[in-house]
């Protein structure tokens, strides 16, 4: 369903990302693991139109995005749960939700996504007048992640939904990540914390140093000595 | 000092009200460029005198001021959505895009000098005239149509942000651009469409001033340090705002000017404004 093929993204001269290849079947969970400053985020940012693509083809369904203005990837069905989670956090968090679905074709479903996310996250319904700023960290991931529910993603994006949350937090996260990719939504993932992340994917990429060092099932990438070294301790 | 009468007292605080709705209605664009896109646009001043100026002209061949809106309006849209493209085309950072206004004004200001001269111009209208009696108190048409435009504009557009899918996806750029386009917002667009209606905030502005005022280029400074201090009183990117702040301004000036001599009136805003600054500085 996506297909990354040897895209490179730089910040000013220098390239933090080149020659990255990646592939996401439909309905499919895939993640991508690394050590810090890997490029991690940078690929996740391309992939949601955050960041220009400088080389290499972005394909969903065989359709390129990679010379879409920006604004145009969330209607072709690409939903990001960004890095920091970037809440408008001034807004109530009714009005995020709704921000989610923005473009026409989502809007139209706006009450059953509502519904829907409500169902998923309770901890939003009580709290929908309430600025986005005000909720506590775990809230707010879930405020983030239903943001990007709201959209009607085929593919989800998330990165590091478990950066600065308690661990009770994070596995109810990942159970909900679970659920929504259950449902027929194509999620990568980007974490930190590995041993998480590979339980969870069916496919796996190592990026280091801006390149796929590895890729395969998680069970494969397991069985590497060094891997298992670099990523679980 | 003598206590002022209950009537100038009155007289007073009404003038204050009015011209604070001047205030607020200068301030409305400059407030919501700065807060919404961090575009600080001096030029806003100035081009409220050329929207004075254009004013006059029109009158002077015939038309009536309040008709000139239907000119004014649009004119000043596509000026204010076209300086939008352009700073954005050479992505000019807020502190630049203050050195670039300021420039404009300069500009602007020369323009004016040579097409109208440096000379007083006064508007000879119909409407200068009208006044109306509440009590032993007297309104002028001029002034009660300012505050009218002020708080309509003012409401308008905290109307738009609040209740319109459009006016949130401005409130969601001001906040976090990148993440809403990543969502589907034509980040480019509305930010024209903003820049275009400040401007044209600052046409209705210059409509307002040629009614009341009798114009020189030199003025455009003199509005400069008030409604600066209007539009961060009352918050940046807060469309009510300016208004209100302005008419506090207004008020405190001219309570100021009916106790006291009207050289102490200045320091009032400015006072009002380093005070808020140093109890709330959060909120510039």
């Amino acid at each position: 369903m996506l297909e990354v093929e040897r895209i490179r993204v730089s910040y000013g001269a220098a390239p933090a990302i080149s020659e990255v290849s990646i592939r996401v079947g439909a309905g499919e969970l895939a993640c991508v693991v690394g050590p810090n400053g890997a490029g991690k985020t940078t690929l996740i940012n391309a992939l949601a139109g955050l960041h220009p693509i400088e080389a290499g083809a972005l394909r969903l369904d065989g359709r390129d995005l990679s010379r879409l203005p920006r604004h145009a990837f969330c209607g072709e069905g690409i939903a990001v749960v960004p890095e920091g989670r970037r809440l408008f956090a001034g807004m109530s968090v009714r009005e995020n939700l709704e921000l989610g679905s923005y473009r026409r074709a989502a809007r139209a479903r706006r009450a059953a996504s509502l519904e829907r996310v409500c169902e998923v996250f309770p901890v939003l319904r009580e709290r929908l007048e309430q600025p986005a700023g005000t909720l506590s960290g775990g809230q707010q991931q879930m405020l983030a992640i239903g943001r990007a529910l709201m959209a009607q993603p085929r593919l989800l994006l998330l990165d590091e939904p478990s950066l600065g949350l308690a661990p009770a937090v994070v596995l109810a996260v990942f159970d909900v990540i679970r659920e929504i990719n259950a449902g027929g939504v194509a999620v990568l993932l980007v974490e930190q914390n590995a041993a998480l992340a590979l339980e969870l994917a069916a496919r796996a990429y190592v990026l280091e140093e801006g390149r796929i060092a590895a890729e395969g099932r998680p069970a494969e990438l397991l069985a590497q000595a060094e891997i298992r070294r670099a990523y679980l301790g | 000092m003598a206590l002022p009468s209950l009537t100038l007292l009155g007289q007073s605080l009404l003038s204050g009200l009015f011209i604070g709705a001047l205030y607020g209605l200068l301030g409305l664009g400059l407030s919501l460029s700065w807060g919404m896109l961090r575009q600080i646009n001096l030029a806003h001043f100035a081009l409220a005198f050329l929207g004075a100026y254009l004013t006059y002209q029109l009158a002077s061949v015939g038309m009536d001021p309040l008709a000139t809106l239907a000119l004014i309006v649009p004119f000043f849209f596509s000026l204010g959505a076209l300086m939008h493209w352009l700073l954005a085309r050479f992505s000019v950072s807020a502190f630049n895009s203050l050195l670039v206004s300021f420039g404009l004004t300069a500009i602007i200001e020369a323009l004016i000098q040579w097409i109208w001269t440096a000379d007083f111009r006064r508007m000879e209208s119909g409407y200068g005239e009208v006044k109306f009696r509440v009590g032993s108190l007297y309104v002028a048409l001029p002034e009660l149509f300012t505050l009218a435009m002020a708080l309509a504009l003012s409401l308008l557009v905290w109307a738009w942000l609040r209740h319109t899918y459009a006016g949130k996806a401005m409130r969601a750029i001001a906040e976090d651009a990148p993440i809403a386009a990543a969502f589907g917002v034509d980040v480019r667009g509305l930010s024209l469409l903003l820049s275009g209606l400040c401007s044209a905030f600052a046409g209705v502005a210059g409509l307002c001033l040629a009614l009341s005022y009798t114009l020189a280029p030199g003025q455009i400074y003199a509005w400069l340090g008030v409604v600066f201090a209007a539009v961060m009183l009352g918050g940046l990117g807060r469309p009510l705002g300016p208004l209100v702040a302005g008419i506090v301004i207004g008020v405190s000036e001219a309570l100021t000017m009916a106790f006291t001599a009207p050289a102490w009136a200045p320091l009032v805003s400015f006072s009002l404004l380093i005070v808020v600054l140093l109890v709330r500085p959060g909120r510039i």
